[in-house]
């Protein structure tokens, strides 16, 4: 019985075009992905092969996602099929088996849903054939294929996949005989699913994240985290650790499921409710049973438009699948909202943006209910078989139309409104009472309004236009995410083709919506109109009576709108044509863009013209003296900047190369200088000196810029000069003389395809290097340690900053002038800045600490001025003077989050540290590690900068990361509460070096490669002052730079090293080797740990310990290396570790390990390495819960 | 008094099926029954008055009103109930009512409630006023259609079909409803069931295959027939024969046997004269057409 319900059904499938269909679908979309480069899913790049193990498994678990459609055809289906063509009377009156027909049907439905999600391997397969031999992508790219590879990925994504999916469908099928509802339970999934993805936010989540996520892809991600290229491309996924237990819970799940529906299923036919007519009668009201006489019929629009809107209104909320999903996009809200703004394990305070931010995240729901209730909408009359007799009585013919489109926007607002009350409950409950309403209105305006309207519009147009529901449904979710996908192909960027493209906008409290408000408010006008435009037209072919193809309905003399209709569309058609070309005119003309493609080969054919002047000698800065006017309300800027320069080379200096910009007019004043050459198209101009700037002549050069917005971009607009939080830097301002090798193309794999040579990240590391080293790479040998003077101004109620202490401040013309000058010749690189602030200030042993901020930022002000205090207290003990007058911290707009340093200026984004609640932070925290960093660099960056060589970033960010790290141990309180920060640090050293594109450098030799120079960095020199002691390290740091201090040549990392050694113990050499010159890993597990109470009360605590040294070679080939360590061992006294009662360093020779610790009580938890201070991938085997024998 | 006056209407679909071929009718006050086969073009017919389809050629009055040209005032003096009579799901029957009488331009809310309320009676259904109208039985859901159709005093009211499907308590009903509607309505009732023009209709025309075959007054067809229709008890292997011999306009079972009536003279004594009924006036007028 089963054989046969199992053959037949699927016999009866194969015969359909849907199993076809839908492989051809995911054949196509993975052949497409794989074998194309404007593509990349999955990760493939840099070393990753385009086939590697790691790409085919992502490629599955995601598609898997989009199988759950797959899962209700086919589900659906073999439950339902009988039903659908009412057979199952005649069916079940047979003698059924039950297990047989239960079982054989799921199975094959299983198994069916199953095959289009095989099209992933054809497609992987076929595109690691064809591409290589057609020449789309090199065939280095790809690496061998396993059959087990796909058998793994089968058996552990698609096949559990499906079968949770299915159980779920089967189910709800085989209760509700409802399709709606199998779709409806595929979309819980799916919402399942992205809520489980919520718990991924922080590091101490990941492994509940790991195991509630459905689809097992985020596991997958999680347990891949670490992988290197060449585990990528080579681990197939398996049956263990997290994964297997995220496996065991969904299938056993499933089969729960599965068991109940088994159980709970008969083939009696469900009781069809039995409506009881009640026989009360009604004797509330009796009503007339007099005829009204005198009745006036008047055809108003209000009165009909009301009706139709109120009716059809009605019609969505009382529907079903609109509560549904209604409920969804609350609770996906709610645990938004509760899950809160995390930062590096900082909440944000629930500012007004963080909760529109938050409503923005429904808008999927909302657009989910758009296309449904725009299809049903329009459908319902006819659907409803009550069309002829709405269509024949005397309503004006397109009031329904948009009276209907109203209905459908109205919703999207009450919802809107809905979610702002949810939020604002969460602000006043959270205690935070500065509630902007204007916020909640204006992002409302910007954001959900125009999107909302344009998509009811645009939508209900479809519906009308096609005439076909289910059609309507396709067209309208091409239009909506289609379009994306075929433009992103075709490298088309503008925002008029697509749907409701407009410039990026973001809020900011210091700046409100920025610079791209202009252009959003005219592309949303743009598309508004639009969209009224197309909806008005399709009233035109609006279908009224019994009347079906485009031609009928466009010429019936039924429902021709009046003349005067005609003349509105027309006119809003001009309208909207008028809008178009003035966005045209801006987006294109006045501030043209470059696409993808095209900017490739403009970098493509830079290299190729200009790569001959790289060696071009040109002079150096030696001076700057500038004159800058911020207008901030117009959003411009003037900069007139007098520089000195020097030609330092013995070789006279005949020519220079600029590269310029259109984002700025520029105008240069070289003495003896005159233009020859422009090149437009690549931005490249040529002067000529005559006579030639021969070896120590000085000139002072002219360099007058000016800033000004034109109209509006496509994109979004430069956040450099602002209403509110002016930022730029020097480099924006002062001219780009010579080759500049930054503007090359630099993707490894794209410099293949277009035939170019390999390009170095960076140059070599040198011993004992003279010339090479008169460059730093900052300013990559334009400049060294210069003095700079600046006058500049900005409109009333504004405070300008530049770098240096502020010597004179005036008013004129209504503006305020302030003039800067630097104290000590500092690096040619600082900000400039603008804004309305409130300054608090603190003296420090002579040096002024000011903070600038918007006066609705304060609250974190004086923790950051002791956070600035610690720093200065440490740096200055350890490292020597700090050598400005000044310690600024300034707050700029959240267009980007970050903090910069400048001499003497600290650039900081009100993203976080100025919104991070901080009020029950008592111990050192993220916001003050990020001003212990910027401190540092006022030494390590500023006072002594690396060489432009490999390694150069290794005493700049390295050192200021350690400084920050060791600022925060000395007002740490335990030994482990460092361990909660170097966390961070380890998971961005190992989550980098996953995703590394070219090759992991060892870190004496880092390329400015930030999970180097920041997560391992940090990371060993920790250890290192963990091992040698803080004041050794900071000796030979201070040496160092005491050495090298504002001077040139600049210092490599080979000259630090020299200092360093003398400070290591011989014992503890290797140390300098494995840390710094070579990749080592540390795979280090407790085994056991057992406790025995001893005769004197003491435990006595016996540890199993397997150790194991890793080296690995740049693409993570491993080798495991003889081990001769010294390694911390350790007993917790809580189960929480954050007592460590004990430890002690033992060294380590062998893979195992017997050791025995003494323990006045009996401790909770033992460890290897319990602080964490050696890079281990998996630490948490590191630590077990002690058993007593 | 205005008539409503359809002048040469034609109409062919798409597919080429000649729905309505040189349609001319004249509809005064008073039931005029549409008798038709199915197929024949009634509701094509009916769906044009409605002004829910253009003809292709043709042209419609009814006074001054010219509904092909005008719409929509023609539409305020129109009640319609055509021949699947749907319902929205989760409304009642009230609701449903004052919203199609907004639409019929009954502005004043107050209005509106006491008409319905008012029309709700006469249907019989002013109990279940607040149920959900997609639960009624068919005969309510007609009633509900009616109810509707007779929303503002209309002066052409036009009902398609409408006992189809409905058990003979509720198509009696259906009649009361119908015949109580003023004298000074064109009421225009299409029906494939001879009984509903029998029992209601004043005036009538018989369509086929979009044209109209006959017009006039039932007794008008029955009087033309007088003398001409006989009545013969044949075995059921005759039946060929006698169609191939006779003019056959209807053969019907009477206790197994098939009971045949002709149209013409009295072949022979074995045929019985009978007085035609408007069945055998309908059934001629559809032979003619062969």
């Amino acid at each position: 019985m089963f054989k046969q319900f199992f053959l037949s059904e699927l016999r009866y499938n194969l015969r359909q075009p849907m199993v076809y269909l839908f492989f051809t679908i995911v054949f196509l979309l993975v052949f497409a992905a794989n074998s194309t480069d404007n593509v990349q899913i999955g990760g493939a790049i840099g070393n990753v092969n385009r086939n590697a193990p790691h790409v085919i498994t992502v490629f599955t678990s995601v598609m898997c996602i989009f199988g759950l459609l797959f899962a209700v055809a086919f589900f659906n289906n073999a439950a339902l099929r009988d039903h659908k063509y009412n057979f199952q009377d005649i069916l079940f009156a047979t003698p059924l088996n039950k297990f047989g027909y239960f079982f054989g049907r799921f199975t094959a439905a299983l198994l069916l849903s199953t095959i289009p999600l095989l099209g992933v391997f054809f497609g992987i397969a076929l595109g690691s054939f064809v591409a290589p031999l057609a020449g789309w992508i090199e065939p280095d790219r790809f690496g061998p294929l396993e059959l087990s590879t796909f058998l793994s990925n089968y058996f552990i994504f698609v096949l559990p996949n499906m079968l949770f999916a299915g159980s779920i469908i089967y189910l709800l099928a085989q209760r509700f005989r409802s399709t709606i509802v199998s779709f409806v339970g595929a979309l819980i999934i799916i919402i399942a699913y992205s809520v489980s993805g919520n718990y991924l936010s922080d590091l101490d989540n990941e492994t509940l994240g790991a195991l509630v996520d459905t689809f097992g892809n985020r596991t997958y991600g999680i347990v891949s985290k670490y992988y290197t290229p060449l585990e990528k491309n080579t681990l197939n996924p398996s049956f263990s650790g997290l994964m297997l237990w995220n496996r065991l819970i969904w299938i056993g799940l499933s089969l729960g499921l599965l068991a109940f529906s088994y159980l709970s299923f008969s083939f009696s036919d469900r009781k069809t409710k039995v409506k009881k007519e009640e026989a009360k009668v009604e004797t509330s009201e009796s009503g007339s049973a007099v005829k009204p006489e005198n009745i006036e019929l008047e055809a108003s629009v209000l009165g009909q438009f009301f009706s139709f809107f109120s009716l059809n209104l009605k019609s969505i909320y009382k529907h079903v699948t609109f509560r549904i999903l209604f409920l969804f996009s609350v609770i996906l809200l709610l645990t938004d909202l509760i899950s809160g703004f995390e930062y590096y394990g900082l909440q944000s305070y629930p500012l007004t943006y963080r909760m529109t931010d938050a409503i923005d995240g429904t808008t999927l729901f909302i657009m989910i209910i758009l296309v449904f209730f725009s299809g049903e909408l329009i459908w319902r009359d006819r659907d409803m078989n009550i069309n002829e007799v709405i269509d024949a009585t005397p309503h004006i013919t397109l009031i329904p139309l948009f009276a209907k489109t109203l209905s459908l926007f109205s919703l999207t607002l009450f919802l809107h409104i809905f979610f702002v009350f949810i939020t604002v409950m969460y602000q006043l409950i959270m205690g935070y009472f500065q509630i902007e309403f204007s916020t909640y209105f204006w992002d409302f305006i910007y954001n959900s309004f125009p999107l909302y309207l344009v998509t009811s519009l645009t939508l209900v147009a479809v519906q009308v236009l096609v005439n076909n529901k289910y059609v309507g449904y396709m067209v309208s979710v091409v239009v909506i995410l289609g379009l994306d996908i075929i433009l992103s192909i075709a490298d088309v960027q503008t925002n008029m083709l697509r749907f409701m493209g407009t410039p990026y906008l973001i809020y900011s409290d210091m700046n409100g919506f920025g610079p791209s408000e202009k252009g959003v408010f005219w592309f949303s006008l743009y598309w508004l109109v639009g969209a009224l435009f197309l909806l008005m037209l399709s009233g035109r072919f609006w279908a009224r009576g019994k009347v079906s193809s485009f031609k009928e309905r466009f010429n019936s003399q039924l429902t021709k709108p009046s003349p005067r209709y005609n003349i509105l569309v027309v006119t809003t058609g001009a309208l909207w044509l008028g809008i178009a070309t003035f966005v045209y005119y801006n987006t294109q003309e006045l501030n043209p863009y470059k696409t993808g493609d095209d900017a490739e080969q403009l970098a493509i054919d830079y290299e190729t013209i200009y790569k001959q002047y790289k060696d071009m000698p040109h002079p150096k800065v030696i001076e700057a003296k500038y004159m800058i006017d911020i207008f901030p309300s117009d959003r411009s800027a003037e900069v007139v900047s007098k520089i000195a320069l020097v030609n330092p080379y013995d070789a006279p200096i005949d020519t220079l190369l600029f590269n310029v910009s259109n984002q700025r007019e520029e105008l240069y004043d070289f003495p003896n200088a005159t233009l020859v050459k422009k090149d437009e198209k690549h931005n490249v101009h040529f002067y000529v000196f005559d006579p030639p700037f021969v070896k120590g002549d000085t000139i002072e050069a002219k360099v007058s810029m000016r800033f000004s917005p034109k109209g509006f971009a496509n994109g979004g607009a430069s956040t450099s000069v602002v209403k509110n939080g002016s930022f730029f830097n020097n480099f924006q301002v002062l001219p780009d003389i010579g080759y500049n090798e930054g503007k090359e193309l630099s993707d490894r794999n794209k410099r293949k395809k277009f035939k170019l040579p390999p390009k170095d990240r960076m140059p070599p590391l040198e011993e004992n290097c003279t010339e090479n080293c008169l460059k730093n790479y900052l300013t990559n040998g334009y400049s060294d340690y210069i003095n700079v003077e600046t006058i500049i101004s900005t409109e009333k109620g504004q405070i300008a900053v530049a770098p240096g202490s502020m010597v004179e401040q005036w008013e004129e013309n209504n503006r305020n002038y302030y003039k800067y000058i630097v104290d000590h010749p500092s690096q040619n690189f600082y900000s400039f800045i603008s804004a309305d602030y409130e300054v608090a200030k603190r003296d420090w042993n002579g040096i002024a600490i000011e903070i600038y901020h918007d006066a609705k930022h304060g609250v974190n002000v004086d923790k950051m001025m002791d956070a600035v205090e610690r720093s200065l207290a440490y740096y200055t003990k350890n490292f020597g003077p700090y050598t400005h007058k000044q310690c600024r911290i300034i707050e700029f707009p959240r267009f980007s989050t970050f903090a910069q340093a400048f001499p003497g200026t600290m650039p900081y984004s009100e993203a976080f540290g100025f919104v991070i609640n901080l009020e029950d932070e008592e111990k050192n925290n993220v916001i003050d590690a990020v001003i212990a960093h910027e401190m540092a660099h006022q030494w390590w960056a500023h006072q002594l900068v690396g060489a432009n060589m490999q390694g150069g970033t290794l005493m700049s960010e390295s050192f200021s990361e350690y400084s920050s790290l060791m600022t925060m141990k000395s007002i740490a309180k335990t030994p482990m509460d460092m361990r909660e920060f170097l966390k961070y640090d380890h998971d961005r050293y190992l989550r980098g070096r996953a995703s590394e594109l070219e090759k992991e450098l060892p870190l004496y030799k880092v390329e400015n490669q930030s999970y180097i120079h920041y997560g391992k960095g940090s990371v060993i020199l920790y250890a290192l002052q963990d091992y040698i002691g803080e004041d050794k390290v900071n000796e030979a740091m201070s040496e160092f730079l005491v050495a090298h201090k504002y001077q040139t040549p600049y210092p490599t990392s080979l000259d630090f090293l020299s200092y360093l050694e003398p400070k290591v113990p011989d014992s503890l050499n290797y140390l300098i080797k494995d840390w710094f010159k070579e990749i080592t890993l540390y795979d280090n597990r407790l085994l056991s740990a057992k406790a025995e109470k001893l005769d004197n009360g003491k435990y006595a605590i016996s540890l199993e310990i397997e150790a194991r040294k890793i080296k690995s070679d740049s693409i993570g080939n491993e080798q495991e290396v003889a081990l001769n360590e010294w390694v911390d061992i350790g007993v917790f006294a809580d189960s929480d570790e954050k007592i460590l009662m004990h430890q002690k360093r033992i060294k380590l020779t062998e893979a195992k390990t017997n050791v025995l610790i003494e323990a006045d009580s009996l401790p909770a938890k033992a460890a290897i390495d319990p602080r964490h201070i050696l890079i281990d991938r998996v630490f948490d085997d590191n630590i077990k819960t002690v058993k007593i024998d | 008094m205005k008539k409503l006056q359809l002048q040469q209407l034609s109409k062919t679909y798409a597919n080429g099926v000649k729905a309505l071929d040189n349609v001319s009718i004249d509809i005064d006050s008073g039931m005029f029954g549409l008798l038709g086969p199915n197929g024949a073009g009634k509701s094509t017919l009916m769906r044009t008055i409605a002004t829910l389809q253009d003809p292709d050629q043709g042209s419609i009055t009814f006074g001054e009103y010219n509904p092909l040209t005008h719409p929509t005032e023609f539409r305020k003096v129109l009640g319609y109930l055509p021949q699947e009579f749907g319902v929205y799901p989760r409304i009642s029957a009230e609701q449903l009512l004052d919203h199609l009488a907004a639409l019929k331009g009954i502005t004043n809310k107050g209005e509106r409630k006491e008409l319905v309320h008012y029309l709700l009676h006469k249907v019989n259904l002013f109990d279940k006023r607040n149920k959900n109208v997609k639960g009624f039985s068919g005969g309510m859901k007609q009633r509900v259609g009616i109810a509707q159709a007779l929303i503002g005093n209309p002066k052409v009211l036009i009902v398609d079909e409408p006992t189809a499907g409905l058990d003979p308590g509720e198509r009696n009903r259906f009649y009361d409803l119908i015949s109580d509607v003023g004298e000074d309505v064109v009421v225009i009732l299409s029906t494939h069931i001879v009984d509903d023009v029998r029992e209601l209709c004043t005036r009538m025309a018989v369509m086929n295959h979009g044209r109209i075959v006959f017009q006039g007054t039932p007794n008008e067809g029955i009087s033309a027939l007088k003398g001409k229709v006989f009545e013969k008890q044949i075995n059921r292997n005759e039946l060929e024969e006698y169609r191939t011999n006779f003019n056959v306009i209807s053969n019907r079972l009477i206790g197994g046997k098939p009971v045949i009536h002709i149209l013409g003279e009295k072949p022979d004594n074995s045929f019985k004269a009978i007085d035609p009924s408007l069945e055998d006036v309908f059934f001629s007028k559809l032979q003619e057409q062969h």
